[in-house]
């Protein structure tokens, strides 16, 4: 009984020596760590407590009262936590939009992903030659078809010219709408030319020789076929692919733009990429 | 005047030779005459369906029948190869509706269809 109550009292005397002494401590570290610290403040000041009233500023003890019962929360800083996370969630879902457009445009860059476009040396319907060259520091929307398309391409090419204006009506001279035709034999410059005009006067169109054409498609993964064994004066249909290809002003392939796109869709899409666009613009019209 | 032009005996009026270059496929239709073209075709496909037809080719006696004159329009109003076009197109288009109810009907999913290169988490 006796030895129980001298442990008891022994574990007292243990927990008064640890008990925490804030005010010894710091003036302890304050003399051994730095001797040559200026001033370490004296014990008698660091440790008196201060008023609290004073210290938080208030003018009347009702002011103090009623802060203390509402406690750290008031209107204003409700409304900044608001803020806050509005700003932070527009920032982060704006981030998130805009690296899904970065991966959709480079994920036709690198290696080991399908090339769309290239070199091309074709002939608009003025007569003028045109290749690739002309094309860069421009976004471009090219689109393959062939005036005697029954139904599609021409939905598609005024689809096409809607398009362009929304994007040109924000951004002016920052898109060029190329129609490239499929069926090169019976396409000239001037068919196009009488057959583009009806759909949008800036509209740039191309064709070639059947190889450069052939090329062209190729180069751009489109499929056509032009039925064998045509008779000349014989008329016949062309089977094509129908995407819109928006090529970024570096002449590399960005996105396709498909059927299921409205127009304002498509304009939207555009507009976002040529925000992301950090290269080189032309400048000269 | 129809008949002798169609005799060849005197020469077609401007008009009348452009019509029938559109549908020999000569020239591509303008604007204006793609739209006559397609509401010759939206006439003659009412037709078809308000007779039951689906596929005015193999139909081709029913529809001299009861389709004459919507059949008339369509072909002097668009081009052959557009005729051919269109009456294979709606036999395509009614399979395809037909075959999408059928797999909704069987609870199917529409799926969703993207048009770029990027895989997808």
């Amino acid at each position: 009984m006796s030895q129980s109550l001298a442990t008891a009292r022994v574990a007292l005397n243990a927990l008064a020596r640890t008990a925490p002494r804030p005010c010894a401590r710091s003036l302890s570290t304050a003399r051994g760590g730095l001797p040559k610290r200026p001033a370490a403040p004296p014990l008698s000041q660091a440790c008196r407590p201060r008023p609290l009233v004073q210290a938080r500023g208030f003018k009347t003890v009702e002011e103090a009262k009623s802060r203390y019962r509402s406690g750290p929360f008031s209107w204003k800083a409700g409304i900044l936590f608001v803020l806050t996370g509005c700003g932070l969630v527009w920032y982060f879902e704006n981030e998130k939009k805009r690296m899904q457009r970065k991966r959709v445009a480079e994920s036709t860059k690198g290696v080991g992903k399908p090339k769309v476009g290239g070199p091309f040396e074709l002939m608009d319907q003025n007569g003028n030659k045109v290749t690739e060259q002309d094309l860069k520091g421009r976004y471009s929307l090219v689109y393959f078809g062939f005036t005697h398309c029954p139904d599609i391409c021409p939905d598609e090419l005024d689809k096409m010219a809607r398009m362009f204006d929304l994007v040109e009506a924000q951004r002016r001279g920052a898109l060029t709408p190329v129609f490239v035709t499929c069926d090169p034999a019976r396409d000239g410059p001037q068919e196009l030319k009488d057959y583009l005009v009806e759909f949008h006067p800036k509209f740039l169109g191309l064709t070639g020789t059947y190889e450069q054409i052939k090329a062209m498609c190729k180069a751009y993964r489109v499929y056509f076929s032009t039925p064998s064994h045509v008779k000349p004066g014989q008329d016949y249909l062309v089977d094509h692919s129908i995407y819109f290809y928006l090529m970024d002003p570096e002449g590399d392939f960005v996105e396709a733009l498909g059927r299921q796109h409205s127009p304002e869709q498509g304009a939207k899409i555009i507009l976002d990429h040529m925000k992301d666009w950090r290269g080189k613009w032309r400048t000269a019209n | 005047m129809g008949l002798l032009s169609g005799l060849g005996l005197t020469s077609p009026s401007p008009e009348e030779k452009r019509a029938s270059e559109v549908r020999s496929g000569a020239v591509a239709p303008t604007r204006a005459e793609r739209q006559r073209c397609w509401d010759a075709r939206d006439a003659f496909y009412a037709c078809l369906d308000a007779n039951g037809i689906v596929d005015a080719i193999k139909e081709d006696k029913k529809v001299a029948s009861v389709c004459k004159s919507e059949n008339a329009r369509f072909e002097s109003d668009c081009a052959a190869q557009w005729v051919t076009y269109f009456k294979k197109w709606r036999v395509q288009d009614i399979q395809k509706k037909a075959k999408l109810k059928e797999l909704e009907a069987q609870g199917a999913n529409k799926m969703e269809v993207h048009t770029d290169f990027t895989p997808r988490s």
